[in-house]
């Protein structure tokens, strides 16, 4: 197990670049998540550091070693593909033991390895069968023990769950989860899902465009996003944004309506207010709006409000007694609205409360 | 009543390809077992029933060198057919703009009627005039030029040399094609796995195209078996019979000696040889990874 730390990685096709620079440090046992809308460049930081596409610019250390120009056999890491890539014509044991057998080990090590992690996986009774004979989420977790028998420095994990169904998406990111809690190895995943990246992370690095727009833990990154990128992107349903102003604390909509307050912020004539669906209240004063869908989930309810400055989502745990077209007034929960520069798109700082 | 019009409108539709198969496959087929069960007394026929067509062909000196000859053509021109066609199929699996051209371009030797290629070779192979025996001498390999479809201990591999130039071509394509299919997670996961570029190629790349490779190795196999025009137009079966393969030599035989029984009786050989290597080719294409089916 080894710490990962990359500085400036970059990575040009011919003239397009589609990495900038990145910077990250995931320490060691961490289990870090790269997210991001498909395209950003989180699939590529993962392969560059697999050592399957060469970068162009920066240094890739693992355990405070460089690895940059090591091939991706001498690098110590094991990773999980999409697809999971088994080789077809092996069986299951023969799957997981391949690289072991490829390091020359013996065949006693390599059954003992095999075995220890079949039963950690589940897969003793199946370690005959070929891939072809095994359910996805079996087939996910055979490409899980073939990396789990080298005992590696790095898992990586390249969007593991996105072929499997929705139910089992669920039960694998637990087991994912837990086997990184027994096991302890430093790992990084990258998927486009913002759920499983709060639910798995210990460190979340959202990108965009081959940038890091922000690294933080779940929360930090669901209380303080530093842009409206990141605002939206994590957390479902999606904050809400409403052009604002801010004078005395008091967020006004552009027609004029306080919608939330919010201690600490400098008055300013044109921001954009974030807020999340849950921190969203039914009150007497506050934004005009009207009811235009309600969804009720079971556990929670959404509603759909039309205002003169567009939609709002609320959700809420609450029964409520609504009717679709009914008027009604919303604002925000004090001192939970987030606030962004309306140009920039970045948060507006705080005043350090006392 | 309906569905009972409709077989028999497919059974009339079929009859063409059925009429075409009987008169020009079976037919043949069925007259050249019996002719090889028949005495033949110059060209004439003298009763039907008897194995001595196949005791004369058991008796005579030269089928033994036919068949080793034959087994060189045949065996040797079909693993060294594939050998090389996987080789050069590998390369041609490699993205650049030089093997897109080469893809192109390596179709040549297969465009070429075999005819000409024989005609072509035969010069090029030439004892006296052979641009390939002068070159070599030229560069002072050898003190006199050789004549490689003169010598009996050269003649048979210089046959086989040629047939490989003209065969190699398809079966590297349909390889490089195989090669390509492969899917590239598994190379990236060997890759991981640490396995180097002969391991990858040969723990992942071969046993994904294992299926390609036994359908292209029966193939050549079979198409070597059936050449004829190019032993026969640039030997014709000599130096004094050191090229004579079973195709020439049933040819030489019906043909120039009218010996109709003996070459019936070694077609039938041929025919039986041919149905051992289509069994072994379905033998091996029975059983597949993990479909559940066979195991």
């Amino acid at each position: 197990m080894g710490s990962v730390n990359l500085r400036g990685i970059r990575k040009a096709y011919g003239a397009v670049e589609v990495l900038h620079g990145i910077d990250l440090d995931v320490e060691e046992g961490e289990f870090a998540v790269l997210v991001g809308p498909s395209g950003c460049g989180k699939s590529t930081l993962l392969r560059s550091i697999a050592g399957l596409e060469t970068i162009s610019g920066g240094e890739i250390s693992l355990a405070g070693k460089v690895i940059n120009h090591l091939p991706p056999k001498r690098r110590d890491i094991a990773m999980v593909f999409q697809n999971y890539a088994l080789y077809p014509h092996m069986t299951v044991a023969k799957n997981m033991g391949f690289s072991l057998r490829l390091s020359k080990e013996s065949k006693s090590e390599i059954d003992r390895k095999v075995t220890d992690a079949a039963e950690i996986l589940g897969l003793t009774e199946l370690l005959d069968r070929y891939p072809k004979q095994l359910s996805g989420g079996q087939r996910q977790r055979v490409a899980m023990g073939r990396a789990i028998v080298r005992d590696p420095e790095l898992f990586l994990f390249d969007e593991p769950l996105s072929n499997l169904d929705a139910k089992l998406r669920v039960q694998m990111r637990s087991e994912i989860k837990e086997l990184h809690q027994r096991l302890k190895t430093t790992t990084i995943y990258v998927t486009h899902d913002q759920i499983e990246a709060m639910t798995m992370a210990d460190k979340i690095v959202v990108m965009r465009g081959g940038h890091v727009e922000q690294i933080g833990s779940p929360l930090d990154l669901y209380d303080r996003p530093v842009n409206m990128f990141v605002a939206g992107f994590i957390g479902s349903p999606a904050m809400n944004f409403v052009p604002a102003s801010v004078r005395d604390a008091s967020v006004m909509t552009t027609s004029g309506a306080e919608i939330g307050t919010q201690e600490g912020v400098e008055s300013v004539g044109e921001a954009i207010a974030g807020i999340r669906p849950e921190d969203l209240r039914l009150s007497d004063t506050g934004q005009e709006a009207t009811v235009s869908l309600i969804e009720p989930t079971g556990s929670e309810t959404q509603v759909t409000l039309r205002t003169m400055d567009g939609n709002l989502i609320l959700t809420t745990r609450d029964r409520l007694d609504l009717d679709v077209g009914q008027a009604v007034h919303v604002m925000a929960a004090p001192g939970k609205t987030h606030l962004f520069d309306a140009k920039s798109e970045t948060a507006l700082k705080l005043r350090e409360s006392a | 009543m309906n569905n009972r019009s409709d077989r028999w409108l497919a059974y009339f539709m079929i009859l063409p390809v059925v009429a075409a198969v009987l008169a020009f496959v079976i037919g043949p087929t069925w007259d050249v077992g019996k002719l090889s069960l028949t005495q033949v007394v110059m060209g004439m026929e003298r009763g039907f029933g008897t194995l001595d067509n196949f005791r004369a062909l058991a008796a005579d000196p030269l089928f033994a060198l036919v068949v080793k000859n034959t087994a060189i053509w045949i065996i040797g021109g079909t693993i060294l057919c594939v050998l090389v066609g996987l080789a050069v199929g590998a390369y041609l699996a490699i993205d650049s703009w030089q093997t897109t051209i080469l893809r192109a371009l390596i179709l040549l030797p297969w465009v070429i009627p075999d005819v000409v290629t024989a005609m072509a070779w035969k010069w090029m192979l030439h004892g006296q005039v052979g641009i390939i025996g002068s070159t070599i001498q030229a560069a002072g390999l050898t003190d006199e030029q050789v004549s490689f479809l003169g010598d009996p201990s050269l003649v048979m591999w210089t046959l086989v040399v040629v047939l490989i130039w003209r065969k190699m071509p398809l079966v590297a394509l349909i390889l490089c094609a195989a090669i390509r299919s492969v899917p590239s997670e598994q190379i990236e996961a060997a890759r991981m796995d640490g396995a180097n570029a002969f391991e990858r190629f040969r723990f992942v790349v071969i046993p994904n195209i294992a299926f390609s490779l036994t359908a292209v190795t029966v193939i050549s196999m079979i198409w070597i078996t059936a050449e004829f025009a190019l032993p026969w137009i640039m030997t014709g079966g000599g130096p004094a019979n050191a090229s004579q393969i079973m195709s020439t030599y049933i040819y030489q035989q019906s043909f120039e000696f009218f010996n109709w029984g003996v070459a019936s009786a070694m077609s039938v050989v041929n025919l039986v040889m041919l149905m051992l290597i289509i069994a072994l080719y379905l033998y091996v294409n029975r059983r597949s990874w993990a479909s559940g089916a066979d195991k």
